[in-house]
């Protein structure tokens, strides 16, 4: 084999290892993939996670953090009756009317969510949840771009169960990393 | 090169300098009305985007903007925005909750048999006025007031907007009120107490023509309280047929059924995992 073939290949492989390690640590987009969601369980109380429990929660955690980067994206309110209910869905509902009435929306890029549940309750009705989050923000005027930042969020989160799905009741931006 | 990039660092100082700016308080409490600071001068835009609203209006550059006490109910992290012909400056605040003062209560389960060990849970989620989670740790007074008993109370901090506490149902059936109470907010529940599984479950046989009536003593838990209405009672005949169940649900305290009996037959009695005695009877005397 010539010198010249073996660089080629030393290349090729080179090239297919970048590419896999860029596809690895893409963010998540607003429109397309599942936010990445990490669950720590073990500090749950006073009733101990399920496992089934402990894989429903971040699945649906990540989809209701999904529909409401695309509702806030398209202004589509409707978007959020899949996994949310409560004061969380009436205060993104009414986000998104007021984004429409100013013509603003909001674009996300997800960069993943470290959730710590903090409480079970005992009936296994309500868990309330801390979510470390980060994530790029864009809030956009008729299509021009008049803010954007990196973000690293903390949540306080509850979320109560559904028929096929854990929802989200309540989702409340604290104090904590740099806003 | 080197008088480019002079040229565009001092374009760029240049447009730093003249630049629109927007301060805000870093934090602030619900329902509390704000002025941002802002600089520059003339026309100018002001977005303020927060959990539950995204507003847009026209100010004028470097007069503070009132944000008044509505805008700012919901708990959580704003983005105030200043756009300007010379481009546009953010800043970014929290709203905190302000003072716990509603309550929502979960109690569950709605009907509980007497005497089970921490059988009733009671969660106390704590909202301030504008339904916020109120973060601060707040006493939550929990209260129980069973038919003909005195109240029994009991504190709990909330912790994170939480408090909660689990009640063994008493002895005797009947409903329970729990409630939870902190500022002004009074939440009640009411739990159903219901008789537990049946005890000593007996029967007894009588004739009546070709059959026998087979009924239950008035059917009671072990702390003497009636098994409801409807509660299902099994009745097992086994002659040389074979065996042959028949379910009947309590009526008026008991269980009765007729059972055609050739010959000798057995007859035992259950309520779901709980037996009672059995008969020995025979048909045709």
């Amino acid at each position: 084999m010539s010198a010249s073939l073996r660089y080629l290949l030393l290349a090729m492989a080179f090239c297919i290892l970048v590419c896999a390690l860029a596809v690895v640590h893409l963010p998540a987009s607003a429109s397309g993939e599942l936010p990445h969601v990490e669950l720590q369980a073990e500090s749950a109380g006073p009733r101990s996670m399920e496992d089934l429990t402990s894989k429903s929660v971040p699945r649906d955690y990540a989809l209701a953090w999904q529909s409401m980067e695309r509702a806030l994206e398209e202004n589509r309110a409707g978007l959020l009756d899949a996994y949310f209910t409560g004061f969380a869905k009436q205060d993104l509902t009414e986000r998104v009317k007021s984004q429409i009435q100013s013509g603003l929306q909001t674009r996300y890029q997800d960069r993943g969510h470290k959730l710590d549940a903090v409480f079970y309750a005992p009936a296994g009705d309500a868990m309330q949840l801390r979510d470390r989050a980060q994530f790029d923000i864009q809030v956009l005027d008729g299509g021009k771009v008049i803010y954007e930042a990196p973000v690293s969020a903390q949540f306080i989160v509850l979320m109560t169960p559904g028929a096929d799905r854990w929802l989200v009741r309540q989702i409340q931006a604290i104090p904590g990393e740099k806003p | 090169m080197r008088a480019l990039t002079a040229i565009l660092l001092v374009v760029g100082t240049a447009g730093i300098s003249g630049a629109a700016e927007i301060h805000a308080p870093a934090q602030t409490t619900a329902g509390n009305a704000i002025t941002i600071a802002t600089s520059g001068s003339g026309d100018a835009t002001f977005y303020l985007i927060g959990p539950a609203s995204a507003l847009k209006q026209k100010v004028q550059a470097g007069a503070g903007i009132p944000v008044d006490s509505g805008q700012l109910e919901r708990a959580g992290r704003y983005v105030a925005v200043l756009c300007a012909s010379d481009g546009c400056a953010s800043t970014s605040f929290f709203v905190n909750p302000a003072a716990a003062n509603r309550l929502s209560l979960l109690v569950h389960p709605s009907r509980v048999p007497v005497g089970r060990t921490n059988g009733i849970s009671t969660v106390a989620f704590v909202f301030d006025n504008f339904h916020n989670l109120a973060l601060k740790s707040e006493p939550v007074k929990f209260s129980i007031l069973a038919k003909d008993a005195k109240e029994i109370s009991a504190n709990r901090d909330s912790e994170n907007g939480v408090a909660w506490v689990r009640i063994s149902s008493a002895r005797k059936e009947g409903p329970v009120r729990i409630g939870a109470a902190i500022g002004h907010a009074n939440e009640v529940r009411v739990v159903q107490q219901v008789a537990a599984d049946a005890c000593n479950l007996r029967i007894k046989a009588s004739r009546v023509k070709n059959a026998f009536l087979v009924e239950t003593d008035p059917v009671r838990d072990c702390s003497g309280n009636p098994v409801p209405d409807g509660t299902v009672v099994s009745f097992t005949k086994s002659d040389a047929g074979g065996k042959t169940t028949v379910d009947v649900p309590i009526k008026r305290g008991v269980a009765r059924v007729e059972m055609p009996v050739e010959g000798g037959a057995r007859i035992s009695v259950a309520s779901g995992v709980v037996t009672g005695n059995e008969l020995e009877v025979a048909g045709g005397q």
